[in-house]
């Protein structure tokens, strides 16, 4: 076995092992490693959040901007109580943005729309967001289409 | 009385005292200083382990990539969500198929091939004749391809990955006529570098150790003759697979059990 | 007990699982002899070997080597011992991925720190005892079996030894093969002054070299003496060994009922 073809090829191995690695994160996963950068926890109070749940994601003009951490109930406002956290970069959310549950696609995969509103504040750690969208259920959409429609028999 | 649960009791207790041995064997080859005179054999053992594992992993990979394609595009396509193939084919790849397979590829291929190698030398005596000149075979045949097996399975698993999400792109994109942006733009949406690939690494290190470790250990404890060393080759190849599959569902469990 | 000693085996007893291999065995090896130890497939040769190179510990007694009891010894000083003696296994346990040459000059790279030209001509001069200087750059799967064993033996013998042990070297080889490891080992053992210790069952190519026999059976030593006088022996175990009778103290019969016992269609 000839050393130099030897070592050029384990060479070869551990470069083309490492190249692969590097474009796996940037082509591959869009190279969001940035997300452990300083983040900040708000919150939305719903009506109804359902199929929403940890790990679904935030975004704005359809931009992930951060993540659903937990979905609760306020025993207070007996209202659904999504905690989000949002990278620290996204600093620019006015304290009057609203936020929707959305529906990803066809295979129904829930997340959170956020809309930038008016006012010059923005929304900082620990804020409550108050205008908020719920989700779309299906039952309640039949309800009413099916009131619609008797409507203008 | 040598009733079935006495033969069961002393079959548990031989497998833990192998266990045992094998553990101990572990620790003694590795625990050493690394000396840059031992960097040659780590070499030569890259070479055999890694590189000569390429051509099976680029091929697998490649294959499986165009079935995930052409699976993934039918499936989505009752859907009309054909778009979203390259999330598919890529998030299946990095978090389960390319560990996994590469995994089994590599026991079946690296780790008997260590096994038989081990227990030949063992056989021919190879290994009493380095202890008679003062030389621990631990150290010098052991621990080079335990560190070998270690460094060239995860690299292999990433290039595994990216092999096979191209082939996806070929089946897709090239021949299905999925829209290349939307290819890999839902995939970069969709796949996270922590999340995924990362996790997939960390299966991909896990793996190696339980190979490099099942196959060396069986090689260097196998009965000295020819059927001696042909069973514990086939032990290596079934007590890896095995250990591959379990130790993947604890760790998707563990990794991504609470996502929804 | 005489600093002569190069080899004391005292009371040693050696277990495989429930099986005595030895139990209180007793012997010596006399510095700069010859020693030959036989006995029937089994009788512990091989393991003796393994216990004397440190391979393998006793269960009970102690072996003194060079004066040292090798069970004290840590792993540093147990490679010194060992620095001093040569081991040729039966197999030759040539390193299959070195060539000749890189075989024969292992121990004295690990070991020594010659200049390149001093390895090599010792390494040719080893080579050139054996007769094999001509085999330099084949590889151990190009060699004969019996070459293979007297590149083994030229390997052995590279670090100069004080002692060294031959396991069945005469195992499995031509006549001719068979006369030349006689004359290599006798003559090493001169040359070089050293002690040997072969292991065997060829009674008569090992008779002929040895100055003394370790005849081995039972877990024991059955008979230590010059080969004259076991071939001289009226010991029933030793005479059926030595002159290769086929019952005897050694039974033919392996231990069953008898054969009445165990017919078919035989009336009570």
């Amino acid at each position: 076995m000839n050393k130099r073809w030897l070592e050029l090829s384990v060479g070869l191995m551990m470069v083309a092992g490492v190249a692969a690695l590097v474009a796996l994160a940037l082509q591959v996963s869009g190279g969001n490693m940035s997300r452990n950068a300083e983040s900040y926890a708000i919150t939305a109070l719903f009506d109804n959040a359902a199929g929403l749940g940890p790990k679904a994601k935030v975004t704005m003009a359809g931009v992930t901007v951060g993540e659903v951490v937990a979905v609760d109930i306020d025993p207070n406002a007996l209202m659904a109580e999504v905690h989000m956290e949002i990278y620290g970069q996204v600093n620019y959310l006015s304290i009057d943005s609203s936020a929707s549950i959305l529906t990803a696609g066809l295979l129904g995969e829930k997340y959170v729309g956020l809309s930038v509103g008016a006012e010059e504040d923005v929304l900082v750690d620990g804020d409550v967001i108050e205008d908020t969208q719920s989700a779309l259920v299906l039952e309640e959409l039949i309800g009413q289409f099916l009131l619609n429609f008797g409507d203008n028999k | 009385m040598n009733g079935p649960i006495a033969d069961l009791g002393a079959g548990v207790l031989s497998k833990l005292v192998r266990m045992g041995e094998a553990l101990l064997m572990l620790l003694q080859a590795i625990a050493v200083k690394p000396k840059t005179s031992s960097l040659p054999r780590l070499i030569q053992q890259l070479y055999v382990v890694g590189v000569q594992s390429l051509i099976i992993m680029l091929v697998s990979a490649l294959f499986i990539g165009m079935v995930l394609g052409l699976q993934g595009y039918t499936l989505l396509a009752a859907y009309g969500s054909e778009q979203a193939v390259g999330q598919m084919v890529a998030l299946t790849l990095v978090r389960e198929l390319s560990p996994v397979v590469a995994a089994l590829l590599f026991a079946g291929r690296a780790g008997s091939a260590l096994t038989a190698e081990i227990g030949l030398m063992k056989a021919t005596e190879q290994l009493s004749s380095l202890e008679m000149f003062g030389i621990d075979p631990l150290h010098r045949i052991i621990a080079p391809r335990f560190w070998a097996g270690i460094i060239s399975l995860p690299l292999l698993v990433a290039i595994f990955s990216l092999i096979g999400i191209y082939g996806g792109h070929l089946v897709a994109v090239d021949w299905l006529g999925v829209h290349s942006g939307s290819y890999w733009g839902n995939m970069q949406q969709a796949v996270d570098f922590n999340e995924d690939v990362l996790n997939g690494m960390i299966k991909a290190l896990v793996f190696a150790f339980l190979i490099s470790w099942t196959a060396l250990y069986q090689g260097y404890s196998c009965v000295p003759t020819s059927q001696g060393i042909s069973a514990a080759t086939t032990r290596t190849v079934v007590y890896s697979s095995l250990a591959i599959l379990g130790f993947d569902f604890i760790l998707t469990a563990l990794m991504f059990g609470g996502a929804v | 007990m005489a600093t002569d000693d190069i080899i004391n085996i005292q009371n040693v007893s050696f277990y495989r699982g429930d099986r005595a291999i030895f139990k209180n065995l007793n012997c010596t090896i006399d510095t700069g002899k010859i020693t030959a130890i036989m006995g029937t497939s089994g009788s512990g040769k091989t393991t003796l070997l393994r216990l004397i190179g440190g391979l393998l510990q006793p269960d009970e007694g102690r072996i003194l080597l060079f004066g040292q009891d090798i069970a004290q010894l840590n792993r540093k000083q147990l490679n010194q011992l060992r620095a001093r003696m040569g081991v040729l296994f039966q197999s030759g346990a040539l390193f299959t991925d070195l060539s000749v040459f890189e075989n024969v000059s292992f121990p004295l790279r690990e070991h020594m720190n010659l200049s390149a030209d001093d390895l090599y001509n010792r390494v040719l001069l080893k080579l050139e005892a054996v007769g094999l200087r001509g085999t330099r750059d084949l590889m151990p799967s190009q060699l004969s079996g019996g070459m293979a064993r007297r590149v083994a033996l030229a390997r052995a013998v590279a670090m100069e030894p004080e002692l060294i042990l031959y396991d069945e070297p005469f195992a499995g080889q031509d006549p001719i093969a068979m006369a030349v490891l006689q004359r290599l080992i006798k003559h090493l053992n001169v040359q070089m002054q050293l002690t040997s210790v072969l292991v065997s069952h060829d009674i008569a190519e090992a008779c002929a070299i040895s100055d003394q026999v370790i005849l081995l059976g039972d877990g024991r030593v059955l008979a230590q003496d010059s080969p004259a006088a076991l071939q001289a022996s009226d010991d029933p175990a030793v005479k059926q060994f030595i002159h290769g009778e086929a019952d005897g103290v050694i039974p033919f019969h392996f231990p069953a009922p008898p054969l009445q016992q165990e017919l078919r269609g035989q009336s009570e």
